[in-house]
């Protein structure tokens, strides 16, 4: 067993920096994808460093939805629509999200900036977790599941961003 | 509902009343309670506070980012376990479990700078909010801690992708959700793992999930898998049910023949060389 404790220190390790992030900001609620909307007042450019752009609101009001909890866009539900969410912190660095929705489906989710201070263990980090995220937030709402298990690094930092880019779109 | 359904044999589904996420422990936590008709009355509401306040004090005491947590003052030996929290000893005690279980691969004793449960503690903490919800009024509920998930009874099963670590954007398998749900990445993919036993290299996996009724245990055991590797499948013949699904480096999969999917991908590889285990009844498909 000699290498065993050493390996699991590694991921241990590893586990420890995803429960790091984000230490600032104890609370937040956010609506969830799609369904609820979460008040969201600003918008991309503000460096929210690790804030969500709802944290005005209370955090019990945005979290019910008493009766139907489909997704009802204020505008045309034909018309393609794009919203970036706030910049938010993230492990290694800052990075907003962008999403684009078409009617009601969500047709593009994407980086729309980030910055991790040229760190290269946050750089492998991004190439591989990013675009699985961007992913799983299209695949969520196609395939007939309820949630996606796997761990990532980023996804606190992306789900906030994202949320908010959705709610500025009614969803 | 159910009247427009077209086939008689539809069950109404649950829809969801509420759809939360609260930030803590530091990552997000989702919590999604369903109802018969979607609607949230008080008993709803009472179980997301509950839930919520589970969350938060699990955070309290067991953050070793908190200085002064229960846990972290229990690290630089300030206060005895029997000082602390009782969760503590609850928590250590199942730690202890968790090793024996894993033969090991799961070992917070083993860490630099002290006892470090956390691989057990947000399992633990979202299964008892999940509990927490539990009322009359509830017809589901999901609490899902950055990808690790719990439930408590849906009328309708609830369906839970596994995402792929190699193959972006592609779901390994979907899994009709016993309980709970728990999924390891191994990121230190580069280092070769020699399993002490043999002195042989493991097989490394790049991602490793344990399904079971209790999250805490699924949680640990997941990550006693990610080390362990493929061969680590073996333990979960003598873990009474939890089953386990590994995603190997070369993109193939592997699971234990009780592994609750309803999809899973079919690879050529498979057929090349690694056998996976079978569950036995043709339900494998391509997605």
């Amino acid at each position: 067993m000699r290498r065993a404790p050493i390996v699991i220190a590694a991921t241990a390790a590893g586990l420890a920096g995803v429960l790091s992030f984000h230490t600032k900001s104890p609370r937040l609620t956010l609506g969830s994808l799609p369904g609820v909307s979460a008040t969201t007042g600003s918008t991309s450019t503000g460096g929210s460093s690790g804030r969500s752009s709802s944290g005005a609101s209370p955090p019990t009001t945005s979290t019910s939805t008493p009766s139907s909890p489909s997704t009802t866009p204020t505008t045309a539900p034909s018309s393609t629509r794009q919203a970036t969410g706030p910049q938010v912190n993230y492990n290694y660095g800052v990075l907003s999200v962008s999403v684009t929705v078409k009617g009601k489906t969500i047709s593009k989710v994407a980086i729309a900036s980030l910055d991790d201070g040229g760190n290269p263990r946050s750089e492998s980090i991004d190439q591989q977790s990013i675009p699985l995220l961007e992913q799983q937030a299209l695949q969520a709402q196609s395939a007939n599941i309820q949630g996606v298990s796997g761990a990532s690094y980023t996804s606190a930092g992306f789900q906030q961003s994202l949320q908010s880019a959705l709610s500025q779109l009614g969803f | 509902m159910a009247a427009v359904e077209p086939s008689p044999r539809v069950t109404p589904r649950p829809r969801r009343a509420i759809a939360h996420r609260e930030q803590v422990m530091g990552t997000v936590v989702t919590i999604d309670i369903y109802t018969d008709d979607g609607t949230c009355g008080p008993e709803v509401s009472l179980g997301l506070a509950r839930a919520r306040a589970i969350l938060r004090r699990a955070d309290a005491v067991f953050s070793t980012w908190k200085p002064e947590s229960p846990m972290s003052r229990l690290r630089r030996g300030e206060i005895s376990c029997g000082e602390a929290p009782p969760e503590m000893a609850e928590v250590l005690e199942m730690c202890a479990v968790a090793r024996e279980l894993s033969h090991g691969w799961f070992d917070p004793w083993a860490l630099p700078g002290g006892v470090d449960p956390t691989g057990y503690v947000k399992g633990w903490a979202a299964q008892r909010a999940v509990d927490a919800l539990d009322s009359v009024e509830v017809a589901g509920a999901l609490v899902n801690a950055a990808g690790d998930i719990a439930s408590i009874r849906s009328t309708t099963p609830f369906r839970i992708g596994i995402a792929h670590p190699v193959e972006r954007g592609e779901l390994a398998c979907v899994v009709e959700l016993p309980g709970a749900i728990a999924t390891s990445g191994n990121y230190e993919r580069g280092a070769h793992l020699i399993d002490p036993r043999s002195g042989r290299p493991v097989e490394s996996v790049a991602s490793a999930s344990v399904t079971g009724p209790d999250l805490g245990l699924a949680d640990a055991l997941a990550t006693a898998l990610a080390v362990a590797g493929g061969e680590g499948l073996t333990m979960f013949d003598a873990i009474d049910g939890y089953e386990a699904f590994v995603v190997l480096c070369d993109g193939s999969s592997q699971w234990t023949p009780g592994f609750p999917t309803v999809r899973a991908r079919c690879r050529r590889s498979d057929a090349a060389g690694v056998t996976p285990h079978r569950s036995g009844d043709g339900r494998e498909m391509d997605v």
